[in-house]
């Protein structure tokens, strides 16, 4: 299915996600985690968007608030024309039949104490569908995912991690989704396995019709299956494009050091590389810095970035990127550190 | 060449369960020298941790059963006094774990638990040791380590901890570091600050080190030899320029070309199809058998190779032979 240019089956505009926080500093509101921070995306129907980032990076709140499995805090989602956030209760469900979701852990989303056969077939009871033939139906999905028809039966701790994730993208399919959400679903394998399910995931996509968008750590793995890549960093997308052209010649200073470091299996091109290690830890979604959120570890910090937040803008290879490096564009932000309640308030109200 | 500094001969674990006898580690023999990085490559049940926890004593018994032979400068390990491995544990060979978070102590703060090896093992007290642990800190990267010597465990981010390990480990000077899959769970521009760490520790100080991973990508860029484990066993072991540009055995090979590559573009990812075997329930013949692309059926299902030359420094256990069909093949 070749996506015809436009043919916007998602989009997320300016989404953020906070969470009120344990503490209470003297003085001050309620701290807030900013989770997610303004994110905004688009994926085109029939293609795979890789969501990347690193641990605390947003990306697997990003997925749950897309289907309101947590709710945004502002901002929208589109979902072929509709707009999700508006929805009700009702609606919702019918939302959700037609967006699957895929998670790291096949394990802890199965239940154990029902047959798996049982579990791939819930989503069909919660929708009401295949009323007749609902067994049939689940025989179908299992092989449609490489396994036995005559597993359906036993239950998840007589699986291999690998047999469990095909399980968990059966039950995805079950309501027969237009798209699929995937949080790390290879992140828990070994690489053999991994190379499995990745396969499969292509060769379902291919069949179907279906839309990805592929949340992951590991660069390598998202290059190898999506079409066009987003970076995310503390809760915001620090650069989104073509995945040649991301992988290949990144524009933010973040992608840069990301790509670096991600090891190569080739020693000879290990010893050649140059290598951009970042100094110092991600830094707490509950006091991100002022400005551009990745200045306190960029390499390329200059005068602007501590005042201003980057905006994504056109960069030369056509990639968008949130660096001011491509030129000083944003909003000024007071120097403040810690917005009290009414500060977030207020930035929260510019924002709607 | 100096000589090995740890020697594992022909080293073998069982464990006895309800289900029977799982046999883990099924005859490994590796060394490594000072200044050395040995990676030891295998996926989920190869044996390559257990295999390492033998050497330092840690494996339990019963239900374990550790025969072979390990030596450290000669002195002989397996079957060695509890009393004679406490001493040689953290003097002569150090462990580093893959998650930080379970092998420190959530209650006792940071510099306690690196004074802690000092007293213990050095017999340093009181101020000095305190100085010394903040010297570790330095070492390994700590701003303000006389601070940080206060900090629990909990206060600090997933690479911050892992160098508190590894500042324990250091503690006493060890001549060979364990890795025990030490950048597995932390992120990748994180993982790339730990083995810059490891590495200029190492040069530093001469040690051997151990690495342990299932990440064939890591190994390429720090290992100066790889062994790859597979049902307990060493199915290949080359240096590692070699081991990548003409891998030997038909699970190594299979690994390679299951990994995607970070800007490059494979169609699709070659997959070894089954699942690893069942220690309880080893195949009689090669262990890779069941899923080898390039089995010969009868040899390969009755008999187990054992490793044998496949070039300089190279060798491989398989009845497959790569040099054969290059030639004959095309």
């Amino acid at each position: 299915m070749a996506p015809e240019p436009g043919d916007e089956l998602l989009r997320v505009e300016d989404l953020r996600v906070h969470f009120p926080a344990g503490g209470r500093a003297l003085g001050k509101g309620r701290d807030v985690v900013r989770a997610v921070d303004g994110v905004s995306l688009s994926v085109r129907r029939g293609e795979t968007l890789g969501l990347v980032g690193e641990s605390g990076s947003g990306k697997t709140t990003t997925g749950l608030a897309l289907l309101r499995l947590v709710e945004p805090t502002s901002g929208r989602v589109w979902f072929d024309g509709t707009d999700v956030t508006a929805l009700r209760r009702r609606d919702l469900r019918a939302f959700r039949r037609r967006v699957g979701m895929v998670f790291q852990d096949p394990f802890a989303s199965l239940n154990p104490r029902r047959s798996v056969g049982a579990s791939v077939a819930e989503p069909m009871e919660i929708h009401g569908l295949h009323r007749e033939g609902r067994d049939r139906r689940v025989a179908e999905l299992f092989e449609m995912v490489g396994l036995d028809p005559a597993l359906r039966r036993r239950y998840p701790h007589e699986f291999s991690g690998g047999q469990r994730q095909r399980i968990g993208i059966a039950r995805a399919l079950a309501a027969e989704p237009d798209f699929l959400v995937l949080d790390e679903p290879i992140a828990s394998l070994d690489v053999s396995i991994q190379a499995q399910v990745v396969n499969l995931l292509r060769s379902l996509q291919r069949e179907l019709g279906l839309t990805y968008l592929f949340i992951a750590h590991d660069l390598a793995a998202v290059q190898h299956i999506s079409d066009r890549i987003a970076v995310l960093y503390l809760g915001v997308v620090m650069e989104s494009g073509a995945r040649d052209a991301v992988v290949g010649e990144p524009q933010h200073p973040y992608t840069r050091s990301l790509v670096s470091a991600v090891p190569i299996p080739d020693p000879e091109r290990e010893r050649r590389r140059e290598r951009i290690v970042l100094v110092g830890d991600v830094p707490s979604p509950l006091d991100p810095p002022s400005g551009c959120n990745f200045r306190t570890r960029c390499p390329d910090v200059f005068a602007p970035c501590g005042t201003v937040e980057p905006l994504l803008q056109d960069t030369p290879n056509g990639n968008l990127a949130a660096c001011h490096l491509h030129g000083v564009v944003g909003r000024e932000v007071p120097r403040s550190h810690h917005p009290d309640s009414t500060q977030v308030a207020e930035a929260e109200g510019r924002v709607g | 060449m100096s000589e090995p500094l740890l020697e594992v001969a022909d080293l073998r674990i069982r464990f006895h369960t309800r289900r029977g006898v799982a046999s883990v580690v099924n005859g490994v023999t590796w060394s490594v020298r000072p200044g050395e990085t040995v990676a030891i490559v295998g996926e989920s049940g190869s044996g390559k941790s257990v295999s390492t926890l033998a050497i330092l004593g840690l494996v339990p018994q019963p239900p374990g059963e550790v025969s072979g032979s390990v030596r450290f400068e000669g002195r002989e390990l397996v079957g060695a006094s509890d009393a004679d491995l406490r001493r040689m544990r953290g003097n002569d060979i150090a462990m580093v774990f893959q998650d930080p978070m379970t092998s420190l102590n959530p209650v006792l703060t940071v510099g306690r638990q690196i004074t802690e090896a000092l007293e213990l093992h050095l017999g340093l007290r009181g101020d000095a040791a305190r100085r010394r642990a903040a010297e570790l800190l330095d070492q390994v990267g700590i701003p303000s380590p006389d601070r940080r010597l206060d900090s629990y465990p909990h206060q600090m981010s997933g690479g911050m901890r892992q160098r508190v390990m590894i500042a324990i480990a250091l503690a006493c000077d060890p001549k060979v570091l364990i890795a025990d899959e030490p950048t597995t769970a932390l992120d990748v521009t994180i993982q790339a600050q730990i083995v810059e760490l490891i590495d200029g520790l190492q040069a530093e100080r001469g040690m051997g080190v151990v690495w342990i991973t299932h990440d064939l990508g890591v190994v390429a860029g720090l290992a100066d030899r790889v062994l790859v484990m597979y049902g307990g066993q060493v199915v290949e072991e080359a240096p590692v320029s070699r081991l990548y540009a003409s891998p030997a055995h038909p699970y190594t090979q299979g690994l390679l070309a299951a990994l995607p590559v970070l800007g490059e573009h494979r169609d699709e990812l070659q997959t070894i199809a089954g699942l690893p075997p069942d220690p309880s329930d080893l195949p009689p013949g090669c262990l890779f058998w069941p899923r080898c692309p390039k089995r010969l059926d009868a040899r390969c299902q009755t008999e187990r190779p054992v490793l044998r030359p496949a070039g300089p420094d190279h060798r491989v256990a398989t009845f497959y032979d790569a040099g054969s069909e290059v030639a004959s093949g095309a």
